[in-house]
């Protein structure tokens, strides 16, 4: 196990900080790996089999459907219904285009499920606009960046999807219930930051909008914001899978983006099309070549050893969770949620399920986590997009990142300590019944 | 090479968005047949499962092409343009070989294991060993691309991170 876990190890850090893409440094990694204890014809014969595996599967086809859907609500002009249905919500509270930002921001990247698209679509808007009324650049792109996170703990969330997978059955209907008031209680904490931060700067008050503009924005948002509620209506009522769902949710968006708002036009769908398929395989090929790298991890007990390392340092659930949190904090600054939660899940999961802690808290915990880490130099595509949106670098981001992340540490401790966050929903339901 | 990679290219999006469009279609198809008919097609659910190994192996190579998987682009965004040019070049070669021995020699043996196990889908009776042919397909593809830009290590050198 040593000379596997050393080479894994080496190999993984090496090929990365060359720039190969991530899911094909995974399957080199995995080959490197079988190559120790299998002879190379078979390793490679299975690396090819675990790849077709990891993908042959039902539980995944929501993706492709939900990453369609974003992308069609996100051409569809979304972004600006919301942003407007936010300022005449809370436009007019001290620091209010903040407050309107973090909600714009979390709502497109629920309905959108994509944080980078949330960041891109919010912020070319609203970076702007809140830099013209007196905002510091930096904050705002900083707040764009960490608020689009928070969208992807609220469903439909295709991350929660993968962890459904990885953890071998938590049912997708209890996790995306449970994502609720995690993903909004992480989107308040940021919100506490912005309301400091608008004390501090005397940031300006927008104004009080009419009642007729209340109701008319409100009334353009509704048909995007509906497509959440008859999406997780249908699976939490038992009406329809997750699957189904997903393609409920295409044809919705669709009908909504072509008909209603009359953003897309018809032939501008094969581009869509590609453009979706494309975001999917990136997503597939992790999944596929993650799970051969879970195979190999496992063939070699690696998972096992690393539990009972855990769990021979200590046996407090606190201190565990705490180290479980911390060395995925470090993980996800190096690498992506999906094969992050595909790779860790087998590892961790049986640790604290000893613990008492329920799969379905410790997926939201994970997730959570994660979210964290798509907002940390060096990888994290998020942040990227936000500075080239934001037209600043990171560096400058640093400053108004921290009391951010201050916050978000916060609420992920919250969410870590206090099962009912994620589980009363999900109990209210009746999604669960323990 | 490179006209060859350029048609390449456009006829995976051709395919990618005919798959996708059919994906769409076949599970809309089956919440019809389960809501409205009463009757759930037994084979819609197997025919996207194989749709969806087809877009994701198909699609990683367009998003090879076109340098869309995700990377840790830090070191290789810093490095001046001769540096960067032989980064490129080890990173296609690292992916050619990924391709060449899993994909494709993994891949064909995969395939003409299930073939020969005769095992066929429960559903549409088809043999498992033609939908895997995805594998095998997608590893001649990656590696193609590949093997152009290691000829020629500016294509698609998006620097912009």
């Amino acid at each position: 196990m040593d000379i596997s876990i050393i080479i894994l190890l080496v190999s993984f850090v090496i090929l990365l900080v060359l720039g190969v893409p991530v899911s094909i440094c995974i399957g080199v990694t995995t080959v490197l790996t079988m190559l120790v204890t299998i002879d190379a014809g078979p390793a490679f014969t299975t690396t090819a089999q675990r790849m077709a595996s990891g993908l042959d599967s039902f539980t995944l086809l929501a993706i492709p459907f939900f990453i369609l859907s974003g992308l069609l609500m996100g051409q569809g002009g979304i972004a600006h219904r919301l942003i407007n249905f936010a300022k005449s919500l809370i436009g007019m509270l001290p620091g209010g285009l903040a407050f309107v930002n973090v909600i714009s921001c979390t709502f497109f990247g629920a309905i959108s499920g994509s944080a980078v698209a949330a960041t891109s679509a919010i912020g070319s808007f609203m970076i702007p606009s809140m830099n013209k009324e007196g905002y510091d650049k930096n904050f705002n792109t900083a707040i764009t960046v960490t608020a689009s996170t928070t969208g992807l703990l609220i469903p439909p969330s295709n991350i929660l999807i993968v962890y459904s997978l990885a953890s071998g059955g938590v049912s997708i209907a209890a996790l995306f219930v449970a994502g609720y008031l995690p993903g909004l209680l992480m989107a308040g904490a940021l919100m506490a930051v912005c309301a400091i931060y608008a004390k501090v700067h005397r940031l300006p008050v927008g104004q009080k909008p009419t009642f007729k503009e209340l109701a008319t924005t409100t009334w353009a948002a509704l048909p995007s914001l509906a497509l959440v509620f008859i999406v997780i209506g249908g699976i939490v009522g038992g009406i329809f899978t997750a699957t189904e769902a997903s393609a409920i949710a295409v044809l919705y968006s669709g009908f909504l983006s072509i008909f209603i708002y009359r953003e897309v036009a018809w032939k501008e769908l094969p581009a869509i099309l590609v453009k979706a398929g494309e975001t999917t395989a990136i997503v597939l090929l992790l999944i596929a070549t993650s799970t051969a790298m879970s195979w190999i991890l496992s063939y070699e007990n690696i998972p096992q050893n690393l539990s009972a390392t855990l769990m021979a340092l200590t046996d407090n659930p606190i201190f565990i969770l705490l180290m479980i949190n911390v060395i995925l904090l470090l993980v996800g600054i190096f690498m992506d949620m999906t094969p992050a939660v595909l790779i860790f899940t087998p590892i961790f999961l049986p640790v604290v399920e000893s613990l008492g802690v329920s799969p379905l808290h410790f997926g939201i915990v994970m997730v959570a986590n994660l979210c964290i880490g798509l907002c940390t130099p060096p990888v994290g595509s998020v942040l990227f997009v936000g500075c080239s949106v934001g037209k600043t670098t990171i560096t400058q981001l640093v400053k108004p990142l921290m009391p951010m992340y201050a916050a978000m540490f916060g609420a992920l401790a919250l969410i870590t300590y206090v099962p009912a966050i994620s589980e009363f929903l999900p109990r209210l339901f009746g999604l669960i019944d323990w | 090479m490179k006209p060859v990679s350029s048609f390449l290219e456009q006829m995976l999006a051709k395919v990618i968005a005919l798959l996708m469009a059919l994906i769409v279609i076949d599970v809309s198809w089956q919440v019809v047949t389960r809501f409205i008919m009463d009757d759930p097609s037994s084979y819609t659910e197997e025919l996207a499962r194989f749709l969806l190994m087809w877009i994701g192996l198909l699609g990683a190579a367009y998003a090879y092409r076109r340098h869309s998987h995700l990377s840790l682009d830090l070191f290789r965004h810093n490095a001046p343009h001769e540096r960067r040019m032989w980064m490129n070049r080890v990173i296609h070669t690292i992916s050619l070989a990924f391709a060449l021995v899993a994909m494709v020699y993994g891949g064909l043996k995969l395939v003409s294991l299930t073939l020969s196990l005769k095992q066929t889908s429960a559903a549409l009776q088809i043999p498992i060993g033609y939908v895997y042919v995805c594998i095998p397909l997608s590893g001649v593809l990656i590696s193609w691309f590949a093997l152009d830009n290691l000829i020629h290590p500016e294509i698609n050198d998006t620097v912009e991170g």
